[in-house]
């Protein structure tokens, strides 16, 4: 990685110097086993570095085969033919050996060596992003373009100030900053719109890619968010491994951003965990179960699913749960011609999820604070690391329901609060459409945005998301998928054009993003920040606010 | 072992402006004897140490009268050898580190622990521990400080333990008081490893977790707490959870009255109907709201001053409130926190400079004054007094 980057630098220094006179740094040559040479000619006969091709969709030009040029990197393209000037910026998306021969020229000795060096090079493609011109007032504007730049029009890398207008269309919540090729642009943070949550978020990437790193960041900057009291949304969190609260395996947690504790609340069942002052104590009231919540779990038959839909007709109050489970009550569904065998499987379920989910009580419940403290803004983190998969999703469907009906409900009432994104850790168990999904997240994924509720999906395998539920999603955070299935049924939902990216995310390295958004005007290259160095950050941002502690009272003298 | 939990007394409160022979008021009277009745109560009960859960008093000042009374009876448990745990809260503790707390007079008294430093204070009795924490200046103070016991609970291990705190669970909080310097205990608190949560400030008995509870107050003081049962509990600490017993102190003296519906009567008519229900009630040494539903203004006032009167002499207290058929329902709206103010006034500024009210030239630095001044006002109410008025 250091090693790319030092040959990035190198490079940089070389783009700078073509002004009519293309030079090749002696540090590059020696690397490729060559004596520096340097090339002098008048501007106009330089071909390097300029738009010699292709179309409005496709901008081709070529570079030295000694330069060094990344996929990903963003040129800028200068076109003097307007009055005021106007940029053009276009994303390298592929590389290839060109030269002036034709057949099979570089194996055919010419004079002392293969080939002429300057009748050899690299063909860069670029996929145009868009046009920025000067209007009048001396503002620039970006937009998509409608034309192609005039050929020979000069191409460079594009500088931070190229760029700057990206800052101004960001959004709220900094995931990280801005890559060119595999160099940072460190002026520039890529930030998420908090506007675009309830509109869903699919977080996507194979295992080690950085997932975990990318959330525990979005969190940070929602809990920064809320504690200034800023946010839009609530942001709620079922972490089932456990790592999101103090981290793990020397990672840090959410928890450890003491500047901005005020804007988490964390509910566990991890002991360890709970004796954190920060840290609630996870119950869910039996009486807040419903029937429903029990269908999703489990693979019924026809007779147990009909069984479970008349249990609310059955048992009237919040007691069906139990009284379910008495002799008496499962008479009386016996008594609505329900067969004991389905009864007793029924009742044999009941028993097992309330022996395995200890969190559910007679008393209390968790459930209320969590949904005000989303639609407060706050992120809710529902750390359950000792519970198994099956209670994980009892658990968020639960949630789910519940946070559903109280946004509807306020949302009928004209007084909801904020919004919130309902984060679910491999979607592809639930939203994956037919056989396994859950109506419920699929329900919030099509009609949630009318009240509010949006989903965060992550998984390794977004070839396993039902395409129509996919396409709902309007941000994608890509972090690097090896799988072709997978990107393309990304680039099939996408509401930007990914198809151009498929070797950049192919090619992404661990914590490298691209991200597309629908208020960012095209899909974004991003270094995710790294969660602690962030967290560090964030945690010596501005004083410790207030009056300053005290710290308890000595009386005065008397 | 067995504690008494107690909380919010608040002994010096005075209401209604009836008086007895010698002149003191009525209502101020009825406190004291409340408080006393229950100190008889928990020594004929005998447990092994009482906790007062914060608002021994009223007011941040008592006078001498309620200083007298809370000294006679503390005084009496420690003469039965009952160990007592107070910790203070919002309407008895100084608002400014420069004030002196009411309990700084009963500090040192054998048998009695009172925690009133704005700090985490563990007070040992017998083999439990009692981890109190009284009423903090700012919110974010209760999880320091509850960070500092964490530490030392670490540090120790057997026995029992108690936690003791004044102010409203989140579960609660559409049932705040709206006083000054009610603070919010985060649900975190109620941790489900102590023996035993003991909560003031709700008036109210209510269990708030497997271990926790608000004991409520002995008296009623707002007409919301009419339903309520009042005493305190009695908790063995023995049993996990601590088996908790309500102990009633008071019989039901403050009666909510349904409302009478007045549509088109009359005032002969509704009159009759006050009667009535008033006689079946038996107004005597009781404080009564009735609500006149939809009378109209004509009826009520024409209504009988004598019999109005007559009812006012029997009861220690009777509030009629008319609600006119042609009057809307008054909204109750949500009073904005003094730390809120700079967020709201930006708020304000932007919607106001969005219409070109304020000039962009110096929009920012009015911006700027005004979030500034704000923040220096409500830093000061924080911290300076602004205790509950004597």
């Amino acid at each position: 990685m250091a090693e790319m980057a030092e040959m990035a630098n190198l490079s940089d220094e070389r783009w700078k110097e073509n002004r009519g006179q293309q030079s090749a740094s002696p540090e590059g040559l020696a690397r490729i086993g060559q004596k520096p040479q340097t090339i002098t000619m008048d501007e106009s006969s330089n071909p390097y570095f300029r738009i010699i091709s292709k179309d409005v969709r496709e901008y081709h030009f070529i570079v030295p085969s000694e330069e060094w040029v990344e996929l990903g990197e963003i040129v800028s393209i200068h076109d003097r033919r307007v009055e005021r000037g106007a940029t053009f910026l276009a994303r390298i998306t592929d590389l290839r050996h060109d030269s002036n021969y034709d057949g099979n020229w570089d194996t055919v000795i010419r004079g002392d060596g293969f080939y002429d060096s300057d009748q050899i090079f690299c063909r860069v493609v670029a996929e145009p992003l868009g046009c920025m011109t000067k209007e009048a007032g001396g503002r620039e504007r970006f937009r998509k373009s409608r034309t192609i730049p005039a050929k020979f029009s000069p191409v460079r890398k594009a500088e931070k100030e190229e760029l700057r207008f990206l800052g101004e269309v960001m959004g709220d919540i900094e995931v990280g900053r801005l890559r060119n090729g595999s160099r940072d642009v460190k002026e520039i943070p890529v930030a998420l719109h908090s506007d675009a949550m309830d509109h869903h978020m699919g977080v996507f990437a194979t295992t080690g890619m950085g997932k975990s790193n990318f959330m525990k960041v979005f969190a940070a900057s929602c809990m920064r968010m809320a504690s200034s009291k800023e946010s839009k949304f609530g942001l709620l969190i079922v972490d089932p491994h456990g790592e999101y609260i103090f981290g793990s395996k020397g990672t840090k947690g959410l928890l450890h951003l003491d500047r901005y504790r005020e804007g988490i609340v964390c509910y566990s069942t991890d002991k360890r965990h709970l004796k954190d002052p920060s840290v609630s104590n996870l119950t869910v009231k039996r009486s807040e179960i419903l029937p429903q919540d029990i269908e999703v779990l489990y693979d019924w038959t026809p007779a147990q699913r009909e069984a479970l839909e008349a249990v609310s007709r059955v048992f009237y109050g919040e007691e069906w749960l139990d009284d379910l489970l008495t002799s008496e009550g499962a008479a009386k569904m016996i008594a609505e011609g329900f067969h004991e065998k389905t009864i007793g499987r029924i009742g044999r379920t009941i028993r097992t999820i309330l022996d395995k989910n200890r969190y559910i009580s007679d008393l209390t419940s968790s459930i209320p604070g969590m949904v005000n403290n989303l639609l407060a803004g706050k992120v809710v983190l529902v750390d359950i690391p000792t519970l198994g998969e099956r209670s994980e999703l009892f658990l968020l469907s639960l949630l789910s329901r519940s946070i559903l009906d109280r946004y509807k409900k306020e949302s009928a009432e004209g007084s909801r609060g904020k919004s919130c994104l309902i984060t679910i850790e491999e979607a592809q168990r639930v939203l994956g459409g037919g056989e396994g999904s859950l109506a419920r997240f699929e329900s919030i994924a099509r009609e949630g945005r009318k009240f509010g509720v949006g989903l965060c999906a992550i998984t390794q395998q977004p070839k396993l998301i039902n395409k129509q539920l996919l396409s709902q999603f309007n941000t994608f955070v890509i972090l690097g998928l090896a799988d072709r299935n997978d990107r393309t049924r990304l680039e099939e939902s996408a509401k930007q054009d990914l198809s151009t990216l498929d070797v950049e995310i192919q090619t992404l390295e661990k914590g490298e993003a691209i991200v597309s958004t629908l208020k960012i005007p095209f899909p974004v290259p991003a270094r995710v920040h790294l969660y602690e160095e962030y967290l560090e950050r964030l945690n010596r941002e501005g004083s410790s606010g207030g009056r300053g502690r005290i710290g308890g009272f000595s009386p005065p003298p008397d | 072992m067995k504690i008494v939990h107690m909380a919010d007394s608040h002994l010096g409160f005075s209401a209604y402006g009836r008086v007895d022979r010698w002149g003191r008021n009525l209502r101020e009277e009825m406190v004291y004897q409340g408080f006393s009745k229950t100190v008889d109560k928990i020594i004929d009960l005998a447990p092994d140490a009482v906790v007062h859960a914060g608002d021994v008093f009223h007011h941040v000042r008592p006078r001498i009268r309620p200083l007298y009374v809370f000294q006679q009876n503390l005084e009496r448990l420690v003469e039965a050898g009952i160990p007592v745990v107070i910790i203070s809260g919002n309407h008895d503790a100084p608002k400014s580190y420069a004030s002196l707390s009411p309990f700084t007079l009963f500090e040192g008294m054998e048998g009695v622990h009172i925690a009133h430093h704005y700090r985490y204070e563990p007070f040992e009795v017998g083999e439990t521990t009692f981890h109190t924490i009284p009423f903090c200046l700012g919110p974010e103070d209760y999880l320091e400080e509850f960070r500092k016991m964490q530490e030392g609970r670490a540090e120790t291990s057997g026995g029992k333990d108690v936690l003791v705190m004044h102010g409203l669970v989140e579960a609660l909080w559409d049932r705040r008081l709206r006083t000054v310097g009610e603070h919010q205990l985060k649900e975190s608190f109620l941790k489900s490893d102590f023996s035993y949560i003991a909560l003031g400030h709700y008036h109210g008995q209510a269990q708030v977790a497997k271990n926790g509870w608000y004991s409520g107050s002995v008296e009623y003081f707002r007409f919301n707490e009419a339903k309520d049962e009042k005493g305190f509990l009695y908790v063995d600490l023995d049993t996990d959870p601590g088996s908790v017993k309500q102990i009633k102190i008071q019989d039901e003296y403050m009666i909510d009255l349904e409302p009478i519906d007045c549509i088109g009567l009359s005032s002969r008519e509704v009159e009759g109907l006050i009667g009535s229900v008033c006689d079946d009630l038996g107004l005597k040494d009781k404080i009564v709201r009735l609500r006149l539903s939809e009378i109209s203004r004509e009826a009520y006032r024409s209504l009988s001053r004598r019999l109005l009167g007559e009812l006012r002499g029997e009861a220690l207290h009777i509030e009629i409130i008319p609600e006119f058929s042609d009057e809307p329902a008054p909204r109750e709206t949500e009073p904005m926190e003094s730390r809120d103010l700079p967020q709201e006034f930006r708020k304000f500024i932007e919607g106001e400079a969005a219409g070109e009210a304020i000039p962009a030239a110096i929009r920012d630095g009015v911006l700027a004054y005004g979030t500034g001044l704000l923040a220096r006002i409500s830093e000061k109410r924080a911290t300076e007094r602004f205790d509950a008025a004597q």
